[in-house]
C-alpha cells in the first residue's frame, strides 16, 4: 500500500500534448477515479504511473520514492486492463499465479494463494479452464484475481467494466467497491462513465483536454461543479446549460429573460439540474414546447425545446406532457449554477 | 451469400476439376513408380500398371539414397531451426521496436526477397569458395538461411502484429523482464506462426536444387533433389526408379504438412482479449 504523488507530470506524443503539467496527490488506501471523455489524458496518466509510458517531464512518486526510471516490472503494482489481457495459452490458475511464478514463490504456496484469490472472486471451480472458454464476466474476475493474488502497492484499473453488459456491470461495480475496501489497497480507476465514477470513488479527478478540471468527492463535484465542462459531464442526464448574457440583474437568453440578481454584467452560462426544474402551465422562468416525454418508471424525463436548445427536466411519473404542448419551467434561483460565459469558470 | 443449386453444382465441379489438375502429376508419379521398366511408355498409356511391382523402390533405396536423405535432413533441419529462431527474434524487434531505423531496415528485408536465386548464385559461390566452404553442409545452410530469412521475418511479423500488446504489458506489470515476456508470452502465442514458417522453410529447402547442385560436387555431400539427377543419364532416363525416389523424397514433406496444417488455421489467441 502506498500513496502516490504526481508532480508537474507532462506527456507529449510528437506534437500532441496528452497530459499537461498534472499535479495530483493520491492518499494511501484511497479509491481515486480518473474521469473524462476519450482522449482527455486519463489513460495516459494511468500508463505513466504503471511505467508503460515514460513521462516527457515531471515526477512520479509511489510511497515517497521517485519511480520515473523504475521499469514497470519493479514498481510492484497490479493492473486490470480494459480487454482483461489474460494469457490465452495458460489456464485460469496459471494466469492468476503468473505474478507469483515470476516472483519465485514456491509451487505449493502458489497453489494456495491462487485458490484463495480465485475464491475471493468466486472462480475457484474454473481453475483448469482457459480464458477462451470463459464468459466476459468470468474473464473480468480472473483479471481481478490476478491483480489481488499478490499484495501490490497499487491497483490500476483501466475501464475494467466497459466490456460487460449493463446488468453485470452494476454487480461488478458493487463487488469492486467491496473488494477495494476489504483489501484497503490504493486504487486508481480510469473510466469515461460518470455513473461508475460517482458510485466507486472516494475522490474523482475530472480531466479534459490534458488538464485537470476538478478534484473532489463525488457529492462535492455534483453539488458544486468548478466549471461548465464538469457541470455538463456529471449527472444523468447532465446539467442543463443555457448560454446568455447578464444585464441589469436579469439573465437574457435567446428566447427570453429571467431575474438573476447579484451577478456582474457580461456573458454567462446558467446551469440547472434536471431534478431542480418544475413544470408549470405558465409563470415559470423559462417557456418552451415539449419535444419529448419519456417515462422512466419512477420519473418522467421531459425534454423541452427552448429556442434552439433542449432542456431536460425530471418530473413526476404522471406529469408527462403531449408533444408540442407549451410548458413553463420554474426553478429555485438558489439552485442555479452560474458560469462565466468566456472561460466557463464558476462565478462563485 | 445465397447460392442456387446450379451454381453450387458448378462450383463443386470446378473444384473437382482443379483437384484433378493438381493431383494428377502426383498420381502419375506414384503409378509410374510401380510399373516395370517396359511399361511407362506402353501404348495405349495405362493409368494403373497391370502388374504393380516394388522393384523400383528396392533399387532406388540404394546406399546413396540414404546418404542424400541424411544430407537433406541435416541441411533442411538446421536451416529451419536457424531461420525460425533468427526470424522470430528479428520479427519481434521489427514489430515492437519504435526506432525509425527499424522501418528502414524492414524495407531492406523486403528488398532482399526480390533477387532471383540465379542472380546471386555466382557471388555466393565465390564467397563460399573463398572461405573454403564448398562441399560442406554449412555452405547450403548459410545459403538457405539467407534466402528464406526475409520471407520468414515477413511471415512472423504478420503473426506477431496480431498479438495484442496489452498481453506483453500485463506480463511486464506482473513482474516479467523483456526476455521473460518474450519466452513466456510471445513465443507460445506465436506458435502457429512459428510452425507455419518452419513448414515454409522446410518445403523450400527440401526441394532446393540450384544451390545444392552448385555448391556440392561430391556424392557424399549431395542432397535428395540433386541425387534424383542420378537416374537421368546421358543415354536414357530410368523413369521407374526416378519416380520411386521422387515418392520417397515427397512423403516426408507431405506427412509434415498434413500433420501440422491445423496450425495454419487454428489461431491460439482466441479468448485473449475481448474481440
Amino acid at each position: 500500500m502506498a500513496a502516490v504523488e504526481l508532480r508537474d507530470l507532462h506527456k507529449t506524443f510528437g506534437s500532441f500534448v496528452a497530459l499537461e503539467r498534472l499535479n495530483l496527490s493520491i492518499e494511501d488506501g484511497e479509491f481515486l477515479v480518473l474521469l473524462g471523455p476519450s482522449g482527455c489524458g486519463k489513460s495516459t496518466t494511468m500508463r505513466l504511473i504503471a511505467g508503460l509510458e515514460e513521462p516527457s517531464s515531471g515526477e512520479i512518486l509511489i510511497g515517497d520514492r521517485q519511480v520515473n526510471d523504475v521499469p514497470a516490472r519493479d514498481r510492484n503494482l497490479a493492473m486490470v486492463f480494459q480487454n482483461y489481457a489474460l494469457y490465452p495459452h495458460m489456464t485460469v490458475a496459471e494466469n492468476i499465479g503468473y505474478p507469483l511464478k515470476i516472483a519465485g514463490v514456491a509451487r505449493a504456496e502458489r497453489a494456495d494463494r491462487v485458490r484463495a484469490a480465485a475464491a475471493t472472486v468466486e472462480m475457484e471451480h474454473l481453475l483448469t479452464r482457459r480464458p477462451g472458454e470463459l464468459s466476459g464476466g468470468q474473464r473480468q474476475r480472473v483479471a481481478l484475481a490476478r491483480a489481488i493474488v499478490r499484495t501490490p502497492r497499487l491497483f490500476l484499473m483501466d475501464e475494467p467494466l466497459s466490456n460487460l453488459d449493463a446488468k453485470l456491470r452494476t454487480v461488478m461495480r458493487a463487488e469492486l467497491r467491496h473488494l477495494q475496501k476489504k483489501l484497503d489497497v490504493t486504487t486508481i480507476y480510469v473510466t469515461h462513465d460518470q455513473v461508475e465514477a460517482m458510485t466507486l470513488a472516494d475522490r474523482i479527478v475530472i480531466l479534459n483536454d490534458a488538464k485537470i478540471q476538478q478534484i473532489g468527492a463525488p457529492a462535492e463535484i455534483y453539488a458544486k461543479p468548478a466549471n461548465a465542462f464538469v457541470a455538463g459531464f456529471i449527472g444523468s442526464p447532465p446539467m442543463n446549460l443555457i448560454e446568455g448574457e447578464v444585464a441589469g440583474g436579469r439573465f437574457h437568453h435567446e428566447s427570453g429573460a429571467f431575474d438573476l440578481p447579484d451577478q456582474p454584467d457580461g456573458p454567462a452560462v446558467i446551469g440547472v439540474r434536471p431534478e431542480d426544474l418544475r413544470v408549470v402551465e405558465a409563470g415559470g422562468q423559462i417557456d418552451g414546447a415539449v419535444f419529448s416525454s419519456e417515462l422512466l418508471g419512477d420519473v418522467t424525463l421531459l425534454n423541452v425545446r427552448v429556442g434552439s436548445a433542449l432542456i431536460a427536466a425530471k418530473v413526476g411519473p404522471d406529469e408527462g406532457r403531449a408533444m408540442d404542448s407549451t410548458v413553463s419551467l420554474s426553478f429555485d434561483p438558489a439552485r442555479l449554477h452560474v458560469f462565466d460565459g468566456r472561460n466557463g469558470e464558476r462565478r462563485g | 451469400m445465397k447460392q442456387t443449386a446450379s451454381t453450387r453444382a458448378a462450383l463443386i465441379l470446378l473444384q473437382i476439376l482443379l483437384a484433378i489438375f493438381v493431383l494428377l502429376p502426383f498420381f502419375w508419379m506414384f503409378s509410374v513408380s510401380l510399373k516395370p521398366p517396359t511399361e511407362p511408355f506402353a501404348i495405349p498409356a495405362r493409368l494403373w500398371p497391370d502388374d504393380p511391382t516394388m522393384a523400383n523402390y528396392v533399387t532406388a533405396f540404394r546406399p546413396e539414397f540414404r546418404t542424400y536423405f541424411l544430407n537433406s535432413l541435416i541441411v533442411s533441419g538446421a536451416s529451419v531451426a536457424i531461420t525460425v529462431t533468427l526470424g522470430l527474434l528479428a520479427a519481434y524487434s521489427f514489430t515492437r521496436g519504435q526506432l525509425l531505423v527499424l522501418t528502414a531496415l524492414m524495407s531492406l528485408v523486403v528488398l532482399a526477397q526480390m533477387f532471383p536465386h540465379a542472380a546471386i548464385i555466382i557471388p555466393i559461390y565465390r564467397m563460399m569458395r573463398s572461405v573454403d566452404l564448398l562441399n560442406t553442409h554449412a555452405s547450403l545452410i548459410i545459403a538457405y538461411v539467407s534466402v528464406t530469412l526475409p520471407v520468414a521475418i515477413w511471415m512472423l511479423r504478420g503473426f506477431l502484429m496480431k498479438l495484442p500488446i496489452s498481453l506483453e504489458e500485463a506480463a511486464a506489470i506482473d513482474g516479467a523482464g523483456p526476455l521473460r515476456v518474450f519466452w513466456d508470452i510471445v513465443v507460445p502465442l506465436a506458435r502457429p506462426g512459428v510452425i507455419a514458417t518452419a513448414v515454409y522453410v522446410l518445403i523450400v529447402t527440401w526441394q532446393e536444387f540450384l544451390f545444392a547442385l552448385s555448391f556440392t560436387s561430391t556424392r557424399n555431400m549431395r542432397t535428395l533433389p540433386v541425387g534424383l539427377n542420378d537416374f537421368i543419364g546421358q543415354y536414357g532416363i530410368r523413369y521407374g526408379e526416378l519416380m520411386a525416389s521422387s515418392v520417397m523424397v515427397s512423403v516426408p514433406v507431405i506427412a509434415v504438412f498434413f500433420f501440422l496444417q491445423r496450425y495454419f488455421v487454428a489461431g491460439l489467441t482466441a479468448g485473449a482479449v475481448k474481440g
